[in-house]
């Protein structure tokens, strides 16, 4: 059974009187343990599918399938416990918490699973950044670190949850190269490790490291 | 179990806590400003409720000052126009003897016997004028809280020998004394010579709204000499009996009367006075008073509060524009609408309950400068804070805190995380 299976999903935007198709039905599968790079001119639809994907935004028409459940008709308070639970998502600009260190924020995800301590979570935190390399930066805010730092504690906010899944837009958008290769490094010892990634990308380098590409065009896969 | 879930519980709302504080530290001066209102309000009604529950106290010792618990009076009805002659002829009228009997009548621990002899020249070498002129017993004006200021009251020899002596008011000193001592000196009443023995000064009342000078303007002297002298028939106005603690007050008032209406044959020639209920009701009728007020101040302090509120409302709906972001990224990472509106209503509520705290000891400090500005005046002014206020005051700006945060919070809770996040 994929992890995910997504059939004819469509999104359609609303902008004053006229619709904007952003997605004009994707089928979709991934297997656990896949990694998979989408790539796609800008405006393809590439962050939107990320976004559905991710459960973060649902789909106009379609069905989706996480881990075996259909989720494309969840809504609100539904769709926000399969994120928490299911999904590992890394923003292109990283989105930390500026008043937050770094541990309490990878923490973050934890506290709105429930029923875990305040200290539980910060350890595990710890432990996760530390596995990451970033046991140096337990403490620091994210003002005080670097691109290649931040998109790694993006990372191990992601993963802190053990999702079935992570979702990564635009990993190396704001990175210099070093930092690039860098990050690259670290998703091939999470993938390595058996997660499973779906990362967006306009950068054939970053396309290459995936075991499958997936090209999006208007809106669709192109084959 | 269960246990384990309430603990689970408590510990979320540490957590949202720790988050509000920590916005709340980073934006000090702009929550300080938010606070001022609640600040006032709790302050507000912390002093004016400790200062309108130290005014009742006080006014409410003041009563009981120169209140008469456990007493009555017996008074001669005198003769009336609205009976028939029969029930005239019957009219028997207090005596000395009543009073005698009375004080041993079991229950009883003290009579007092009072004569009014109506307003006579008094005079001395400096001024004359037209005097009222009451006949007390001995220890009535102890036993009624009045001060003797100079000499000493009268005694039960005074009584006993209806002796002419006086206890003079003290605003009368100086008209007929001058600045010499009056003790000793000789006042003429009614072209009877006094000694006087003793001067009163007004009971002084603050705050109960009752005028008591008359009392220094009165001369006082022994009933049984306005009894012998002023009246041909050896009567008495009226007798006052004070109740021993350990009797019933009805049955001994009862009791009283009874033995008055043997000793006059069955004529109801007397009234019953109960001067301590007339004050209880002053009292109930002062405690109205102040409960109307204790009312404005409340809708004062109330209406400061809600103002106070109006501003955590709109410092709240900033709030939430500046963190749409932040919010948006919280829901990314799962949290659900209540969990958004839980982060805001605490932050409110902390808000609240800061503002409550600084407005609890901000309305300490106005009552401590209440008490320092009495004393500058001379005035033993102990005002407690009041508990209940003080709680009810920091109840209510929670309660603000809930109500005014509520539509904030619940307008981030509504946010769609993907347009909160909008990747620019
Ligand atoms: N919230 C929105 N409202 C209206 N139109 C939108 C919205 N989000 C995206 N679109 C439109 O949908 C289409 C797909 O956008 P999307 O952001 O998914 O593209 P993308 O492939 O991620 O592009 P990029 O490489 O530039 O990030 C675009 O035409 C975009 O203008
Ligand atoms: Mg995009």
């Amino acid at each position: 059974m994929p992890l995910i299976e997504a059939r004819g999903l469509t999104k359609v935007y609303r902008l004053g009187r006229v619709d904007v198709p952003a997605l004009r039905g994707i089928d979709l599968e991934v297997h656990e343990g896949e990694y998979v790079a989408i790539t796609g001119p800008s405006g393809s639809g590439k962050s939107t599918l990320m976004h559905i994907l991710g459960c973060l935004d649902s789909p106009t028409s379609g069905s989706y399938r996480l881990d075996g459940r259909d989720v494309s008709g969840l809504r609100g308070r539904a769709l926000a416990h399969v994120r928490n639970r299911k999904v590992g998502f890394v923003f292109q600009t990283f989105n930390l918490m500026p008043r937050m260190t770094t541990d309490e924020n990878v923490a973050l995800p934890l506290q709105y699973r429930g029923g875990i301590s305040r200290r539980a979570r910060l350890r595990r935190a710890r432990a996760l950044l530390e596995r990451l390399g970033l046991g140096e930066r337990i403490g620091h805010r994210p003002d005080e670190l670097s691109g290649g730092e931040l998109q790694r504690v993006a990372v191990a906010r992601a993963l802190i949850g053990e999702p079935a899944i992570l979702l990564i837009d635009e990993p190396t958008g704001n990175l210099d190269s070093k930092a690039g290769a860098e990050v690259l490094k670290t998703f091939r010892e999470v993938h390595d490790a058996g997660n499973t990634i779906v990362l967006v990308t306009h950068d054939p380098n970053v396309a290459a490291e995936a075991a499958r590409t997936i090209r999006l065009v208007d809106g669709e896969v192109a084959a | 179990m269960a246990e384990r879930r309430a603990w689970a519980a408590w510990s979320e709302w540490g957590d949202l806590a720790l988050d509000a504080l920590r916005e709340i530290r980073a934006h000090k001066l702009r929550s300080v400003l938010t606070l001022f209102g609640i600040v006032f309000g709790v302050a507000s009604v912390v002093s004016m409720t400790s200062l309108s529950s130290a005014l009742e106290d006080m006014a409410y010792d003041e009563l009981q000052r120169m209140g008469m618990p456990r007493t009555f009076r017996l008074v001669d009805r005198g003769p009336r126009s609205d009976v028939s002659r029969a029930e005239e002829l019957r009219h028997v009228g207090l005596s000395l003897g009543d009073i005698d009997a009375l004080t041993r009548l079991r229950g009883v621990a003290a009579t007092f016997g009072r004569n009014f002899a109506g307003r006579q020249l008094a005079s001395t070498e400096l001024d004359q004028r037209v005097i009222p002129i009451v006949g007390v017993d001995a220890a009535y004006l102890r036993f009624r809280n009045w001060p003797i200021v100079r000499g000493r009251e009268l005694a039960p020899l005074d009584i006993m020998n209806a002796s002419r002596v006086a206890v003079i008011g003290e605003e009368l000193v100086k008209p007929f004394f001058g600045s010499a001592e009056p003790i000793g000196r000789t006042i003429q009443l009614d072209g009877v010579r006094f000694r006087v023995i003793g001067v009163v000064a007004p009971i002084e009342l603050e705050l109960v709204p009752a005028d008591f000078s008359f009392l220094a303007r009165r001369i006082y002297v022994p009933y049984t000499y306005v009894t012998r002298y002023y009246r041909g028939r050896r009567r008495v106005d009226d007798v006052m009996l004070k109740v021993a603690d350990d009797f019933d007050f009805p049955k001994v008032m009862l009791a009283g009367a009874t033995l008055l209406r043997q000793r006059h044959r069955g004529s109801e020639d007397f009234e019953i006075e109960n001067e301590a209920a007339d004050l209880a009701s002053d009292l109930a009728m002062a405690d109205n008073v102040l409960a109307g007020w204790s009312i404005v101040l409340f809708t004062i302090a109330g209406v400061t509060l809600i103002v106070g509120g109006v501003g955590l409302f709109s410092v709240l709906l900033i709030s939430v524009r500046e963190r749409v972001r932040e919010i948006g990224i919280r829901m990314a990472l799962g949290a659900d609408g209540p969990d958004i509106r839980r982060l805001f209503l605490v932050e409110s509520m902390i808000l609240a309950l800061l503002g409550a705290v600084l407005g609890v000891a901000g309305g300490t400090g106005l009552v401590m400068v209440t008490e320092a500005i009495a004393a500058g005046f001379g005035r033993d002014f102990f005002v407690p804070v009041h508990l209940p206020g003080a709680v009810a005051a920091v109840l209510f700006a929670l309660v603000v805190g809930v109500v005014f945060g509520w539509y904030p919070a619940s307008r981030a809770a509504r946010l769609n995380p993907i347009e909160a996040i909008r990747e620019l």
